[in-house]
């Protein structure tokens, strides 16, 4: 207890934050201690102000805290919700992309020794990001798939997010084991066009089949057709310039398949899950 | 009015039929389906989340048809889900997990957010936890972070399976308590195998078994079917469908009594029992 008190011109200014400095200083070290100037106080508090305030601390103090590649998309002008669904993207976890990076850095290295790899390098390229955007919407990789889609959240936006952060992270992957080929040629970018056609294939699909199953089947139809053709040598039928328009095709296709369906399509639910 | 109404919906995977033929109505409070496991309860409820479409049948919820994409949209920004495996991003701490559902259910206004995210917290009693990692979490807190995200939003319908599976007794008399509070003034359809959730908790249920709603009622009828084939006894009775020894050191016996049985009142078990065991039994439709 003390004897000392603030007289009411000092408890006004204060209140208004309009006290110097030094009073300012003075004001909150006593009122911390004396029970009746904070009673003398309160009347002149503007408690919109307090609650406002005291809302900023509390968002401040237990908000959550956004991980790098968050702060990254904030800055880029991604909205802070849609950076947060982007970062919870299984497919973006380090094992993965290490392991993503791993089948191609050994495809490209047995290419420097073996024509016949340099091909099948072609094969495997698109099925990196394939591959992503299946594990993006995987049940046993997504905890939180059946809440997702439960959530009035468009199914289709969430994976048309997610297969966009994982082609932003597996291309320039895949291109840079696509510049570690021997020789410099056409065949380190042919694998683009092919993983855009079959990406937007299989995204269509989704409106029939579940996510995986689409990629899954998209994925074995790429292999069945290109695989054979690369040992045979002649893969310039996948990937060649014919093909490079095909795969243009299926891209702008599926896309407009997409936006057409975009209100109607159900994202479905495997029973696994 | 119901909130809930399934009727004659029919759900397979493959060859395998998980509902045949179900109709179910629910409306304000707590209604419970009651079954074993793979009887088809969570196909049900998880038809009942919109989260899949019956083969056959009609479903109503809220009042729409989820069957339309418009509809189904407007039911779930009125949904609460608590799948039976609900999953978490193990990374994130509470709070973030429950903020990014909340992102889910298009709550993008940050500030507005958050601050549901805290009601929520505050709801289910987690503020002690809300900074924590999830993976630290023991699964009764884990199983209260998933309740926390179903009740974003104040939903008009809120569907739980199995919410309180795995929890021990204390943790099992919170959950009680929570779901009861959050039936009052709308419609909770949870799943158990657990008849004492039920009893203590549904005014309606529902008996699911091999894909078919064996019944509907309330639990006091459900249990009168059961009257007059309990009985104790000083042994296990050949003719008891199922028996068990007391604490008390008398055995319970559930099925046909013999002449002069001493019959004592039957519990919701008892009559869940007679039900499962009885396939051919009839039984009531209220």
């Amino acid at each position: 207890m003390t004897a000392w008190h603030l007289d009411p011109e000092a408890i006004r200014l204060y209140a208004q934050g309009a006290a110097p400095p030094q009073l300012a200083a003075s004001a909150e070290a006593h009122l911390m201690k004396c029970a009746a100037c904070r009673d003398g106080i309160s009347a002149h508090v503007d408690t919109r102000r307090v609650e406002a305030i005291w809302q900023e601390v509390a968002d401040r103090v237990d908000a959550p805290r956004r991980s790098w590649p968050e702060r990254m998309l904030v800055r880029l002008g991604v909205g802070e919700a849609t950076a947060r669904l982007v970062a919870a993207t299984p497919t973006l976890r380090g094992p993965w992309l290490l392991a993503v990076a791993g089948v191609l850095a050994l495809a490209a290295w047995a290419a420097q020794f073996d024509e016949r790899f340099l091909q099948m390098f072609l094969v495997v390229a698109p099925l990196g990001p394939l591959a992503g955007v299946a594990v993006a919407f995987a049940g046993g990789l997504d905890p939180t798939r059946e809440i997702g889609l439960a959530a009035p959240y468009s199914g289709l936006r969430l994976l048309l997010i997610r297969t966009a952060a994982v082609l932003a992270v597996t291309v320039p992957i895949v291109a840079v084991a696509g510049l570690a080929l021997p020789g410099s040629n056409w065949l380190a970018a042919a694998w683009l066009l092919p993983t855009a056609g079959l990406t937007c294939a299989a995204l269509a699909l989704t409106a029939r089949v579940t996510p995986v199953v689409a990629v899954g089947v998209v994925a074995m139809s790429w292999v069945l057709v290109t695989a054979p053709t690369a040992l045979a040598g002649h893969l310039h039928l996948a990937v060649g310039i014919g093909a490079q328009l095909f795969w243009l095709a299926v891209a702008i296709g599926g896309s407009l398949w997409l936006a057409i369906t975009r209100h109607t399509v159900t994202i479905k639910l495997g029973r696994s899950a | 009015m119901s909130t809930v109404r399934v009727h004659g919906a029919s759900k397979s995977f493959g060859r395998t039929k998980a509902l045949d033929n179900v109709d179910l109505e629910a409306g304000p409070g707590v209604t419970g389906l009651l079954g074993p496991n793979g009887a088809g309860k969570t196909t049900l409820l998880r038809i009942i989340a919109t989260v899949l479409a019956p083969d056959r049948g009609q479903v109503t919820l809220l009042g729409r048809d989820p069957s339309r994409p418009d509809e189904r949209t407007a039911i779930r920004e009125r949904l609460g889900y608590l799948p039976q495996d609900a999953g978490f991003h193990r990374g994130f701490t509470v709070f973030e997990f429950i903020d990014y559902v909340a992102i889910l259910k298009q709550m993008t206004e940050r500030r507005a957010r958050h601050d549901e995210v805290r009601r929520v917290v505050a709801l289910t009693g987690l503020e002690s936890v809300s900074a924590k990692r999830i993976r630290a979490l023991s699964g009764g807190m884990r199983r209260r972070v998933g309740l926390a995200q179903a009740m974003l939003g104040d939903p008009a319908l809120l569907v739980l399976d199995e919410p309180t599976v795995g929890l021990d007794p204390e943790q099992r008399l919170r959950f009680r308590e929570m779901i009861s509070h959050a039936g009052e003034g709308r419609t909770v359809v949870m799943s158990s195998h657990q008849t004492e959730d039920i009893t203590a908790l549904c005014s309606r249920i529902a008996v699911i078994h091999q894909g078919q709603a064996r019944f509907t009622g309330t639990p006091a009828e459900l249990t009168a079917q059961a009257a007059g084939r309990v009985w104790t006894d000083t042994q296990r009775s050949p003719a008891a469908l199922a028996a068990w020894r007391t604490g008390e050191g008398a055995y319970r016996n559930v099925g046909d009594p013999p002449a002069g049985a001493e019959l004592i009142p039957p519990t919701l078990e008892d009559a869940y029992l007679l039900l499962m065991g009885e396939p051919e039994l009839e039984v009531s439709h209220s």
